[in-house]
């Protein structure tokens, strides 16, 4: 390898061993290189004045306590999340397939729990009364009925004997009225708690109160 | 871009080491590509990242045994204290026990820990600075060393210290690395995350301007190139 003076500063940035052995034979016949290879080299010697391993006894024993100090308080989390830390050594396709399986686990856990929390939100249908409402409710029924009973019986003289054929179609629609009456409270017999039948019921009787009242006005 | 004062004596102080001085030359320049050795490095290196992820403490110390030494030069050298350079060393192995789990090994293990105090010790410096309320952006650049133990050349040395904190960063750390601290250019590259050429470049930039605050002055002609 022929080597000139023109090669020595690209050798000292990038030169292969067998440029440096022909830069230094060059040099033995070139002052002016030998004494840049020199120099180039003697920074080299310089930089290593600046080397100091000496030993620090002191150092490890306190960067050790600072590891022990700092690993502590995340001692806790690390045991509780270290499991984690597996994933890292598991293939992308795998960690896809793990994602995927996870989020149709929520996805079936999810619709679990809405049919679930519907079935159990059954008892609360507002349509269903509690006991104690339910005892209210017949306790002011009893009364009510009662209430209407007195009328039916001021009511009775001229619907027996119906005078015109007005009260004789009040008595007939009040006839059916107690037939619808009885239905009703037959079926709430078997179902106290269904409040629906509790306000059919009602609308009976409120309609049985009107059309006693109308029969009362047709005598006066 | 010469510094009055800092010009050696070359040929009295340096000649008897400079003829004893073997060029060293890349090993990937070399035939045959890397031995058996580095193998065997790439081998412990990826253990011992294994270990340090598994929090045992044992890696750590095996780590410090390994490179603390140079880890505490390098940061010595880039802080130019010695209390500064093990606190910055300290710190170091903390980050590392704590970003240990985020280390996915695109670079070797010790490299990615020497980059970590390479920061550290900016950081240092920067705060140090910030402390000391120094406006002035070559004040911030330069460091001033302590008195070492003697060396064989103290007088090399300490001009050299001193010649150093002329260089930009980037020239700093590259010739620090591979001068001082032995490292490879493609070692370099990944530390400072640079490419290895800009490794090479940046060295070669950093001893010129350095050969030229060094050189006495010279009586004849610079000679024929």
């Amino acid at each position: 390898m022929t080597i000139n003076c023109n090669d020595r500063e690209r050798i000292f940035e990038d030169g292969t061993a067998a440029e440096w052995a022909s830069l230094e034979a060059h040099a033995g016949d070139c002052a002016v290189c030998r004494e840049e290879l020199r120099v180039w080299r003697s920074l080299s010697i310089a930089a290593a004045e600046m080397r100091d391993y000496s030993d620090s006894p002191m150092l490890w024993p306190r960067i050790e306590e600072a590891l022990v100090q700092a690993a502590e308080p995340g001692e806790r989390n690390t045991r509780s999340w270290g499991w984690l830390t597996f994933w890292k050594h598991v293939s992308v396709g795998w960690q896809t397939a793990a994602a995927g399986a996870l989020v149709l686990l929520l996805a079936v856990s999810a619709s679990w729990f809405y049919v679930h929390q519907r079935g159990l939100q059954e008892p609360h249908d507002p349509s269903l009364l509690k006991s104690k409402a339910l005892t209210e409710v017949e306790r002011t029924e009893t009364a009510y009925i009662r209430a209407i009973d007195k009328l039916a019986a001021d009511a009775k003289p001229q619907l027996d004997r119906p005078a015109t054929p007005l009260l004789s179609s009040y008595r007939e629609k009040l006839l059916l009225i107690d037939s619808a009456i009885d239905d009703l409270r037959a079926q709430a017999g078997q179902n106290a708690s269904n409040a629906h039948l509790r306000y059919q019921l009602l609308a009976m009787y409120q309609e049985k109160q009107k059309t006693l009242e109308e029969v009362l006005e047709e005598k006066r | 871009m010469g510094m009055t004062g800092l010009a050696l004596p070359w040929e009295t102080k340096l000649s008897p080491l400079a003829d004893r001085w073997e060029t060293r030359v890349e090993p990937s320049e070399q035939l045959g590509g890397p031995g058996q050795a580095t193998a065997s490095a790439n081998t412990e290196d990826a253990a011992l990242a294994v270990a340090c992820q598994s929090g045992d403490l044992r890696a750590y110390e095996r780590l410090y045994a390994l490179h603390g030494a140079r880890m505490r030069n390098m940061a010595r050298n880039l802080l130019g204290s010695m209390a500064d350079a093990e606190d910055a060393v300290q710190e170091t192995f903390l980050k590392v026990q704590r970003k240990v789990a985020t280390f996915r090994g695109q670079s070797s293990f010790v490299t990615w820990t020497y980059r970590i105090l390479i920061n550290t010790c900016y950081d240092a410096r920067r705060s140090r600075m910030r402390k000391k309320e120094v406006a002035n952006e070559e004040s911030e650049e330069s460091v001033r060393p302590e008195p070492r133990a003697s060396a064989t050349h103290p007088a090399l040395r300490m001009a050299l210290e001193r010649a150093l904190t002329a260089l930009t960063k980037h020239q700093r750390d590259v010739f620090l690395l591979y001068e001082v601290e032995g490292f490879r250019h493609a070692e370099i590259a990944g530390m400072l995350e640079i490419t290895e050429t800009a490794s090479k470049n940046t060295l070669f930039q950093a001893k010129k301007n350095l050969r030229t605050m060094l050189e006495p002055p010279r009586s004849g002609a610079a000679g024929a190139r």
